[in-house]
């Protein structure tokens, strides 16, 4: 056993965290709750600028840019606390092998882990370059632990920095961070609405189609190198189809008729549950995508939808109108074992079943008629609403670590996106621009 | 039917087997419901964006690749954080961190769309939009309007389909599309149910006044393609609709 891993099991079990103990039959992951887990206090003294001539503009901002995407990355871990170290008046280590002994003054405020570096611009370089080291002193070792060193071009400064945020997330908990993710989305381009991935965080949009028409509702295969998507062929005929990201290649996957929406791969990928009503009304089928086999899941009167897969892939959480407005229920990955899912109120639709297990968000409709983000527990025994005030919430779809939501809203006029912690926490606005952004989803972590 | 020697069960049963399919295609066109099996022709790329589609017939796709996890080493995977760190070489590539694909490392091509779409298949579309809007418009064709959270024809509705059926059976040779349209309110995806409902809805009671279904096709645009986009009741009585396009080509 590595120092490290005796380290993580150290951190982990003096934080009184049960991570994932998966439970035999359910698909419930247990894992302390939030109120309950002690964040580690960590510092950043600050990534300074050095290197060689270079362009005072790069120069002056490239430190501090990293800077911000870094301390924006730790503060949204949820892992860590963010401390304010300027009125402690720490100094950084250069080159970063010995701790600065300003930093004993830190570490008497409480302060676990004190991170820094320094960044340079190379123009001699075509394109310039760009390079950054990042430094971990812990206080419990007393010793600088290690650090980082990228280069890259001007492109993937923001990059560096949320490479580093997860090296720092994944030393502290075994898990690999979310500061890497994307989010795939539905953006308003003149009259059609087409697909888009951003990072986590909202920064670099990039579009991924253009129609001219309508792609809707997108979602990651987890390999993260595909997104399944409902498209409409001639503006007439809806298809799910797939994109590969890295070449832009695409796929029709589905296309029989009538409506098919809602696709969903399993976390495995070897199933594509997805809603079609090329047999009347909408009911819910499951491709194998090995043997392309077709396996029909429902058979109801009601349109059944918008199928969420449980993390162990066993189990599907679904939308239905069944029994009227539009209600959760939960059934096997067969098709088997129905039962309902929610009770309260008369509209509860778009689930999503968290990664660790423990909870499905979907949108309630409040008795003052809002759409509204909620929480249950798969055996129904918790719920709670998660979001409130105006606007119409939409599209809930979880981080990869289970403590973030990503989601739409018109609270602001337009609709666009926002996250929110699992507890209700920390609401921030990540789109800013454009008429109309929607569906988002958010990436497996890698 | 009077006692069969047992014998022929299976025979009977494998004949049942063999023809259900046929029987219940058939009774499904003649439900009215002739979109449902209407297989969209194999023009891939021509007709729309996707200038290298596969598996473009209807019904499952048989070629498409693998999305499940490669169980290779995975390149992004975190190196930990070394006492003696060596460099590593950022890109942003797909296999490095979920990036955007390209010769890594240059980042000159992040900025570049991903689909390899037809450059000219948005102009396309906006133009047969319009040409559907202006035949419509030409037909004199009338929305039909819902009531929150309905797809049941009012009796307004039904005026306003009356007068649709005698256009439509006075010019036979025109295909006629129904779009199921919602207000905000409500999921997206949700939304498309109840579109589609309510384009059903309308094609069914067209049916009942005697236009030949094989005429009638429907889509459910949800809550996507809104009229108005104010958060208004006035807005949204406008969205709820059944709107009735003359198809243009294919």
């Amino acid at each position: 056993m590595t120092f490290r891993t005796i380290l993580i099991a150290g951190v982990c079990a003096s934080l009184g965290l049960v991570w994932i103990i998966e439970s035999g039959a359910a698909d419930v992951f247990l894992e302390a709750t939030r109120s309950e887990f002690q964040k580690i206090p960590l510092g950043v003294v600050g990534i300074d600028n050095v290197g060689g001539p270079e362009s005072p503009e790069g120069r002056a901002k490239l430190g501090s840019r990293i800077e911000d995407v870094l301390k924006a990355d730790v503060r949204r871990s949820l892992v860590f606390s963010l401390v304010d170290l300027a009125p402690l008046r720490i100094k950084a280590s250069h080159p970063g092998a010995e701790p600065d002994p300003s930093f004993k003054h830190a570490t008497e405020n409480g302060v676990s882990v004190i991170v820094w570096g320094r960044a340079g611009l190379k123009t001699d370089t075509k394109p310039p370059d760009v390079n950054m080291d990042g430094y971990v002193y812990d206080a419990g070792s007393d010793e600088v632990v290690g650090g980082k060193r990228y280069a890259g071009s001007t492109s993937v400064v923001r990059l560096m920095a949320h490479r580093f945020a997860d090296e720092l997330v994944f030393r502290y908990t075994g898990e690999p961070g979310i500061a890497r993710t994307k989010i795939a989305y539905v953006s308003q381009q003149g009259t059609a609405r087409e697909l888009f991935v951003m990072d986590y965080d909202g920064f670099e949009p990039r579009q991924l189609t253009a129609d001219g028409f309508l792609n809707l509702m997108p979602h990651w295969s987890p390999d993260r190198r595909f997104l399944v998507f409902t498209a409409y062929r001639n503006r007439n005929i809806q298809e799910i189809d797939m994109i590969e990201l890295a070449t832009g290649k695409r796929w029709t996957l589905v296309s029989q008729g009538g409506l098919n929406i809602t696709p969903a791969l399993s976390p495995d990928g070897h199933f594509l549950a997805y809603s079609s009503s090329h047999e009347g009304n909408a009911e819910l089928y499951r491709l194998d995508t090995r043997t392309k086999a077709v396996h029909r899941l429902t058979t109801n009167a009601g349109g059944d939808l918008s199928p969420s897969w449980a993390p162990s892939g066993r189990e599907l959480v679904f939308a239905s109108d069944r029994s009227g407005g539009p209600q959760l229920f939960l059934m096997s990955a067969d098709g088997s074992n129905v039962r309902r899912l929610t009770f309260d109120g008369d509209y509860n639709a778009a689930p999503s079943w968290s990664p660790r297990g423990n909870w499905i968000a979907y949108v309630c409709r409040t008795p003052k008629k809002e759409y509204k983000l909620c929480l249950i527990t798969p055996d129904g025994q918790k719920r709670r609403q998660l979001t409130a005030g105006p606007g119409v919430d939409d599209s809930p779809s979880w981080s990869p670590d289970g403590r973030h939501l990503v989601f739409s809203s018109t609270a602001d006029g337009k609709s666009q996106i926002y996250m929110i912690n699992a507890d209700g926490k920390d609401l921030e606005r990540i789109t800013f621009t454009g008429t109309h952004n929607s569906a988002p989803t958010w990436s497996p972590a890698s | 039917m009077k006692k069969l020697p047992t014998i022929y069960l299976p025979l009977i049963f494998g004949i049942l087997i063999a023809v259900m399919p046929a029987c219940s295609k058939k009774a499904l066109q003649s439900g009215g419901d002739p979109q449902t099996f209407q297989e969209p022709t194999t023009k891939s790329g021509i007709t729309r964006g996707g200038g290298n589609r596969e598996g473009t017939r209807g019904g499952v796709s048989p070629n498409f690749p693998d999305t499940a996890f490669s169980s290779g080493e995975n390149s992004n995977s975190l190196r930990g954080i070394d006492r003696d760190p060596s460099e590593e070489r950022l890109n942003g590539d797909v296999g490095s961190d979920g990036g955007f694909g390209g010769n890594g490392g240059s980042g000159n091509n992040r900025d570049r769309l991903m689909a390899k779409s037809d450059p000219g298949a948005a102009a396309r579309q906006l133009a047969e939009i319009r040409s559907e809007q202006l035949a419509s418009a030409a037909a004199g064709l009338r929305d039909v309007f819902f009531a929150y959270d309905s797809f049941s024809i009012t009796e307004e509705g039904r005026h306003a389909l009356s007068n649709n059926a005698e256009w439509i059976k006075s010019n036979p040779n025109t295909q006629l599309k129904i779009e199921g349209h919602c207000d905000e309110r409500g999921t997206s995806a949700y939304n498309l149910v109840l579109g589609e409902k309510r384009a059903k809805a309308v094609r069914n009671y067209l049916v009942e006044l005697g236009v030949a279904p094989n005429h009638l096709s429907v889509v459910s645009y949800g809550k996507e393609r809104p009229f108005c986009t104010e958060h208004t009741e006035s807005c949204y009585s406008q969205n709820r609709r059944g709107h009735l396009v003359v198809r243009i080509g294919e």
